[in-house]
């Protein structure tokens, strides 16, 4: 109130109600000619009030102005000044007293309550969190100080504070940044993650058409290697978290279901012609037993920070599956049907019938053979038995059919504040592509219920799914076959229908005929029940109790047929029918109580967590052969069987315990640190080692909070810096390792009626853990306001005291022995991914994106090498996946025989196994990731995703991949047409060696393919999943009573380019039967 | 501050739910008792299998079982010894068409370390070693069995150590010698020479004599069987002595053989020469071991694999006899119609092994007669026949080997030389226990092995073979597997290979 103008002649005259600050200075300026100046951070020019002047002297109005703001003016020459003002110390005391108690409560925008929201005051710092209801109640505040409440997956509101202030209203974040991501015992955005974590989201798992989800991720994820071992439903899946960790143990990563863990690996006793998950794994993978469409989100957790928390099992990753829940609000319904056909997207190009006896005409030459051998296996593609002039192509008849697909899913969701529930179910059918009739069906229903007290204090949530399975498979797989059988053979049924064996005048038959296997049954009956409880309980304000409590029950009935179908009819004294039965069954159960704590402190918020794992594995199985079936129709019931033969039983039991911990501290959105703990035991382990220590420091540094980065780079709207450390372990050996045991064996007579018993393999009490040491940095960087995110990464991850099969002679009493081991293996790599919204109008928009990992592993170091049994195998200082080939050096132009370098260069047509392997070939990929593109025009959609590997493989071009090229063997004998560019005479510079029909070129046949010139390029790039859709418009929906209605066509592995020249790369063969091309249409309707 | 708050709290009424809460979480923590388990329902502990009569005697019996169900042509299996050193040999020839890469290597005396592919009698016979020798370790240690049956397993284990190493050296000539499970050192064993090797079988063939029953015993390792109708299917003190004949025949030591040979012949009762027709019938006099069939449908797995069904060989009957032997058997011999069999196909008259009879039948309850012989008295007589002769006995060589010539309808050596000298004798013995013992066990391979014929006449039957091959002295011992040298730094590849 201090004036120091000496004259004040100015008078004002204005009037008008709400009319900002800004304003009454223009009209100041205006007519007394007064400049007011001001600096707009500390003076609220836009604060609004009713002012009514009339001829009102200057320093009257300028009381006015300043009485809502604590402000002080002084007048000098001709310019007013304005500023805070500088208040003494009874006037702070006065405000103190005149200070309000803000409350109000924190709700998204359809008016659900947002516990755990934070409420701050921006300029103090001083905040609380919302309570379960979202309520919040902030002491001492200023009436008006601004306010600015936050919470994870929301964008952040400043609001003003007064005592009651109602609902805030917090709108869901549309940035990438902010969506939520599954992290072990919690939630985190990839905004505030210390960990590397890639989310993968319903709406892409639904746009591809597969069975199983974890080939939804193929390409998507980058450090997440997956490959699809075949084209059958219930194929193997391979899976790899920043590459592979043990050299010849399992290197799966840990799989958890909605909090439960669930296994990487199905019991043994499946089909063989589906692949394994992995070298050493089982048959077919347990995913299969999952419906991709209940799933909604799948999260990737690749670094220590992020997985040390499980301890012992994730020192390969873990991949974190999360069920659909049900949504706020009014009942909806959704259907989802679709229809759809798959084909063998690739044929080999094989020789014809003229051109095959050309091949075989000429090897029996090259042999001086004259005479055509007559009986089963003779010549009898040649000898008159076979007409010589038919021409199959056997891939058309045998793997050219067209499979069917058929995926139903429907749900029902609703909820309010305390109850909310989901219920679905799923109906899938696929065919297969041989002749025959082969289907695998699923039904599935799944079901999420959770409920709340009235005070928000405890709530429940309950959730199942429920799978069955029935797939029927052939015996064999077809595809080898359709490959290797002369193209002259004989029709595979003969004209009244029956299977053809095209016998010769001693009633031999003369080929393998494939259709037999085909009435062969497999039949695979699986039952999966994954359920899980949670209960929490609110002790006080910031604690909370939890108890998760998980099971799962995975039973499978495995019916294998084997009818007299496929024997030859001179054989058929030798074949019964028979049954083989096997039935396994996984009981797993896990009871996870939970402790958690939050508080502010200071600036930050603490985060507490501590609990404790108690988790067992019951696994149970038999498999018993019935055999002897008068008929067919029998088969079903053992009953009718006269002899049973027990196979195999499995009986045993995984237990675990843990006590984990975790600590988080998030200083103002700026630093964070993440500090995790977990003391694990298992059974798999002897006595001495049975517990073990893990533990990670995770940290980061969100820049872009910073206040020197925003003014300097405005373009940068996120940007954080993050790094960890940690150890991990893996668990994954067979149980009782530790133990020596006796099996018994069963023989259909027993010896002297003895039952008796035989060593199962040496033991070894000494088993320990095997450790991960992880390192990681990273940074995740948002330009544009987020338009633009780029993640990246590099990782070195340390494997030591390796679990695993070491290869032992046999003076030992055994093949190998499970054991920790002194090498050490290094994972490291680069990943990056790059989202970008390219365009984003108002019809159109279109997003794109990138992701590229090239990962390196390498042996780094094995002491003792020399005495270990792995002193000719192992190269250190190379991968794991490393071999050593001889070098090919061609036909040799005068003998028409392959020729390689020995160790001295020198050329030789039988190297040496032991010294001349002097080329070393890695085959782990070298780089791979993916393309996506989102395209969106009005109600049309289109995305695609292209997916790239580079690799090397096998390449089957010297011969099919069991005999070489003239020879004729059961029937078989087929080449690739590439194979006619052989030596011939002298002097002939060709890629292949004379033909020969018998077993003396053998050496060198299989020579080629231990050599560099069989090992080439089978990088691929693939057109892995295109989505387009159509919805309906919002009025023709309206219309039809739909809350929406979409049309879509959608396929998978429509095209790749490779120069591989086998079947697939992906599946690096040309016998089994590759992914499948898949197209389907739908529609998916919302009532 | 956060020390402060949890003080502030205690206060609070709801301390006693944050202690009991808290208690729980602590009560779950990482226990012992949590994470132990017991073994799997579905085995025996190798602490507790030697402490219970039973599963100690399925233990043992286990080997017999494995021998008695190992198919022929599997060179994993120690039973296929008959077939793979009868195509190393000049007893067997392969079928072409056979599609069986192994077996036309051991054929054509072509092996090679890499031919060995998997499983060979080497892994094999060691994996059972590592089983004898923890029974041997676990009967010793073993408190709570009845004595009888420990005395008896015992022996059994000692019998079958000394068994598996004696075709063990053999086969390949000096060999690793393993008496202990210890894993960590016979990882790094080195080669043992020969000598020791049969030193070693010597002392546990003494040791077996001493433990192991004089009577045949029932499964219970016990109990005898009534005269007349025992079960010859557990090795007794005289299949000990058998071998141990054997193994002093091999060591030259043939006075040792000699003796050993007639403290058996001496027990009449229990042994005796049979007629023609049932040598290879179960349960017969002459039989000193043999082994009960255990799989349905098989009487023995030589009579399915050697019996060649009329439709000729196929992969499933890849040998058939070397038409050399098939000349060898002099006019009149009753072996040659009784134990050899013949097939035409396509012009081609092929001759097969007859000894075994009985083919596999998917008929249900095919009745047995025939046991598979490892051990039988013929060779026997025809050991002290050649120790006989090397001690200058020739009269009581020649008894010998005449009870065998007139068994098979043959003129005695008494009567068409009776003044052949002792070289010849010798020579004609050895060719007496060839026609009599073709097609099994290896005996032929072994005596032209140990009597060193093997180089003169190998390097005529050889080029005969398919390919016109070429014999090499170091082919008589097989290779080791790539694999074994790779996992063994001590271990050094048979020479020549």
């Amino acid at each position: 109130m201090q004036v120091t103008a000496a004259t004040f002649a100015q008078k004002l005259t204005y009037s008008k109600k709400g009319v900002s600050l800004e304003e009454i200075f223009k009209e100041i300026k205006k007519q007394t000619g007064y400049n007011v100046l001001y600096s707009p951070e500390k003076v609220d020019d836009t604060k609004k009030i009713d002012v009514y002047f009339k001829e009102t002297t200057l320093p009257e109005v300028l009381e006015k102005v300043v009485s809502g703001q604590a402000l002080e003016y002084t007048i000098d020459d001709k310019n007013i000044s304005l500023k805070p003002k500088e208040s003494t110390f009874l006037e702070r005391l006065a405000n103190r007293w005149a200070s309000i108690d803000a409350s109000g409560r924190v709700v998204d925008s359809e008016n659900r309550p947002l516990p755990g929201a934070s409420v701050k005051v921006k300029k103090t710092g001083k905040g609380v969190s919302t309570d379960k209801d979202g309520k919040f109640f902030l002491r001492g505040v200023e009436e008006g100080a601004v306010l600015v409440v936050s919470f994870i997956g929301y964008l952040s509101k400043e609001v003003s504070a007064s005592a009651n202030m109602g609902n805030v209203v917090l709108e869901q974040s549309l940035s990438k940044l902010d969506e939520i991501q599954v992290i072990a015992y919690g939630t985190t955005t990839q905004r505030l993650s210390t960990g590397n974590v890639t989310t993968i989201k319903a709406d892409v798992i639904e746009k591809q058409p597969v069975n199983n989800p974890l080939l939804a991720l193929q390409g998507r994820v980058p450090g997440l290697f997956i490959e699809q071992a075949t084209g059958f439903a219930g194929t193997g899946v391979k899976v790899r978290i920043q590459g592979q960790n043990s050299l010849n143990n399992g290197s799966d990563p840990l799989y958890v279901i909605d909090g439960v863990p669930f296994i990487s690996q199905l019991q043994s006793g499946g089909n063989g012609i589906v692949g394994n998950s992995g070298v050493g794994g089982a048959e077919g993978n347990p995913f299969s037993f999952i419906n991709p469409s209940d799933i909604e989100s799948i999260d990737v957790l690749k670094d220590a920070d992020a997985t040390a928390i499980y301890g012992s099992r994730a020192a390969n990753g873990a991949i974190l599956i999360t069920t659909k829940k049900g949504k706020f609000g009014d009942t909806r319904v959704n259907l989802n049907l679709q229809s759809g056909w798959g084909k063998v997207p690739r044929k080999l190009k094989l020789m014809n019938t003229e051109q095959y006896l050309e091949m075989r005409r000429e090897a029996l030459k090259n042999d001086g053979i004259t005479d055509l051998t007559l009986g089963a296996y003779g010549d009898s593609d040649l000898n008159g038995v076979w007409d010589v002039n038919r021409n199959t192509d056997w891939q058309k008849e045998l793997i050219g059919g067209t499979s069917g697909y058929q995926d139903m899913n429907a749900s029902v969701s609703a909820g309010n504040e305390r109850l909310i529930f989901l219920m679905g179910a799923g109906f899938h059918r696929e065919t297969n592509v041989f002749p025959g009739h082969f289907a695998d069906r699923k039904g599935s229903v799944h079901f999420n219920i959770s409920n709340s007290s009235a005070n928000q204090k405890f709530k429940v949530q309950f959730s199942g799914n429920y799978l069955m399975d029935d797939n029927q498979l052939p015996g064999v797989d077809l595809t080898s076959y359709s490959v290797r059988m002369a193209p002259n053979a004989p029709p595979l049924f003969t004209n009244d229908g029956t299977i053809n064996w095209q016998q010769d005048e001693l009633e031999r038959s003369s080929f393998s005929n494939p259709v037999g296997y085909t009435k062969d049954k497999f039949q695979n009956k699986t039952n999966n029940l994954i359920s899980n409880l949670i209960l929490s309980y609110q002790i006080i304000e910031g604690l909370d109790l939890k108890g998760s409590f998980g099971y799962n029950n995975l039973s499978s009935v495995i019916n294998n047929k084997r009818l007299l179908e496929s024997v030859k009819p001179e054989y058929l004294l030798y074949y019964k029918r028979s049954t083989t039965i096997t039935n396994s069954s996984l009981n797993s159960w896990s009871v996870e109580p939970q402790l958690s704590y939050r508080k502010r402190i200071d600036r930050g918020k603490l985060e507490i967590l501590l609990g404790t794992t108690i988790l067992q594995n019951i696994n149970k199985g038999y498999s018993l052969s019935a055999i002897g079936f008068s008929n067919d129709l029998v088969m079903d019931d053992i009953m009718s069987a006269p002899i049973f033969r027990p196979l195999q039983s499995t009986s045993a039991v995984y237990k675990y315990n843990a006590l984990f911990g975790r600590i988080n501290y998030n200083w103002e959105d700026k630093y964070i640190l993440n500090l995790t703990a977990r003391r694990d035991g298992s059974s798999r382990f002897g006595q001495e080692n049975q517990f073990h220590n893990f533990g990670a420091v995770g940290a980061a540094w969100i820049f872009s909070n910073e206040n020197f980065i925003k003014t300097r780079l405005p373009f940068l709207s996120f940007g954080k810096l993050r790094g960890s450390y940690g150890t991990t372990g893996s668990d994954q050996i067979g149980d009782y390792q530790f133990l020596s045991l006796y099996n018994p064996v069963n023989w259909d007579i027993p010896y002297q009626g003895v039952p008796v018993y035989s060593a199962n393999g040496l033991n070894n009490p000494y088993l320990k853990w095997e450790e991960t040491r992880k390192f990681q940095v990273g940074m995740d960087l948002g330009f544009f306001n987020d338009r633009v995110i780029l993640n990246g990464n590099y990782y070195e991850n340390y494997s030591s005291n390796q679990l695993s099969g070491y290869n032992l002679p046999s003076t030992t009493g055994a093949f190998g022995i499970t054991m920790n081991q002194p090498y050490k293996i290094k994972n490291s790599g680069y990943e990056v991914l790059l989202s970008t919204d390219n365009f984003q109008l108002k019809n159109f928009s279109w997003k794109t994106s990138i992701n590229l990992t090239v990962p390196k592993s390498l042996l780094v170091d094995y002491p003792d090498i020399f005495k270990s049994s792995y002193a000719s195998t192992a190269i250190i200082g190379k991968p794991l996946t490393a071999q050593t080939v001889f070098h090919f050096l061609g036909v040799d132009p005068t003998t028409g025989v392959y020729l390689f370098a020995d160790k001295d260069g020198k050329a030789t047509n039988s190297p040496d196994d032991a010294q001349d392997r002097m080329v070393i070939i890695d085959t782990a990929p070298k780089f791979y990731g993916g393309i996506q593109n989102s395209l969106n025009y009005r109600g049309f959609q289109l995305d695609f995703l292209f997916s790239f590997v580079r690799q090397v493989a096998q390449n089957y071009s010297f011969g099919g991949e069991f005999y070489p090229a003239g020879v004729f063997n059961y029937g078989s004998g087929n080449q690739l047409a590439s194979l006619l560019n052989r030596w011939q005479k002298p002097g002939d510079m060709v890629s292949i060696q004379r033909y020969t029909t018998g077993s003396n070129l053998d050496q060198a046949f299989n020579n080629v393919y231990k050599s560099d010139a069989a090992w080439t390029d089978a990088s691929y790039i693939r057109l892995k999943n295109v989505f387009i859709s159509w919805s309906l418009p919002a009025k023709w929906a309206k219309g039809l009573r739909l809350q929406n209605g979409s049309l879509f066509v959608q396929g998978q592995n429509l095209w790749t380019i490779t120069k591989y020249s086998g079947l697939d790369p992906e599946t690096k063969s040309s016998i089994s039967l590759p992914p499948l091309r898949v197209i389907t249409v739908g529609l998916k309707v919302g009532l | 501050m956060v020390y402060k708050l949890i003080k502030k709290k205690m206060m609070n009424k709801k301390t006693y739910k944050v202690l009991s809460l808290s208690f729980l979480i602590i009560v779950f923590c990482a226990c012992k008792k949590l994470v132990e388990v017991d073994g799997p329902a579905t085995s025996v502990s190798s602490k507790d299998i030697y402490n219970n009569d039973a599963t100690a005697i399925g233990a043992l019996t286990y080997f017999y079982a494995d021998l008695s169900s190992g198919f022929l042509t599997d060179p994993g299996s120690l039973n296929s010894v008959s077939c793979i050193t009868g195509l190393s040999g000049d007893e067997l020839t392969y079928y072409n068409l056979a599609g069986n890469n192994t077996l036309s290597k051991y054929f054509e005396n072509a092996l090679t370390s890499s031919a060995i592919i998997g499983s060979d009698y080497w892994t094999e016979t060691y994996r059972k070693l590592y089983q004898v020798n923890a029974a041997i370790e676990g009967l010793t240690l073993s408190t709570s069995l009845n004595q009888s049956v420990k005395r008896q397993l015992l022996g059994e284990a000692k019998f079958l150590r000394a068994f598996y190493y004696f075709y063990l050296v053999n086969l390949y000539g000096d060999v690793p010698l393993v008496l202990s499970t210890d894993y960590t050192e016979n990882a790094l064993i080195a080669k043992t020479p020969k000598t020791k090797v049969y030193e070693q079988i010597v002392q546990d063939l003494k040791e077996a004599q001493i433990l192991l029953s004089e009577q045949y015993l029932r499964g219970d390792a016990v109990t005898s069987y009534p005269n007349g109708v025992e079960e010859r299917i557990r090795p007794t003190k005289w299949a000990a002595t058998a071998l141990l004949a054997r193994v002093y025949l091999f060591l030259k030591e043939w006075s040792n053989a000699e003796s050993q040979v007639t403290s058996i012949l001496q027990n009449t009762a229990q042994f005796g020469l049979v007629d023609i027709d049932e040598v290879f019938l179960k349960n017969n006099k002459e039989a000193i071991w043999q082994l009960q069939p255990v799989r349905l449908g098989y009487n023995t797995m030589d009579g399915d694999l050697f019996v060649i069904p009329a439709e000729g060989p196929s992969f499933m009957h890849p040998v058939y006899l070397n038409t050399t032997l098939i000349n060898s058997f002099e006019m009149g011999d009753k072996r040659r119609e009784k134990w050899t069999g013949k097939v035409v196909v396509d012009g081609n008259t092929y001759y097969y092994p007859l000894k075994y009879k009985l083919i596999y039948s998917s008929a249900i309850g095919n009745p047995v007669s025939e046991y598979p012989s490892i051990l039988r008295l013929a060779e026997q007589v025809l050991i002290r026949a050649e120790a006989r002769a090397q001690q200058g006995n020739l009269s009581g060589a020649m008894s010998d080997v005449d009870l065998i010539r007139v068994r098979s309808n043959l003129r005695p050596f008494q009567e068409i030389g009776p003044n052949i000298g002792k070289d010849v004798l010798i020579r004609e013995i050895l060719k007496e226990k060839q026609i009599e013992f073709f097609s099994e066990w290896g005996h032929r391979w072994f005596d032209l092995k140990r009597t060193g014929a093997i180089d003169q006449i190998m390097s005529i039957v050889t080029p005969q073979k398919a390919n016109g091959g070429i014999w090499k002295s170091y082919q008589q011992d097989y290779p080791i597997g790539q694999n074994e040298l790779r996992n063994n730094p001590n271990l050094v590849q048979t020479p020549g290979y």
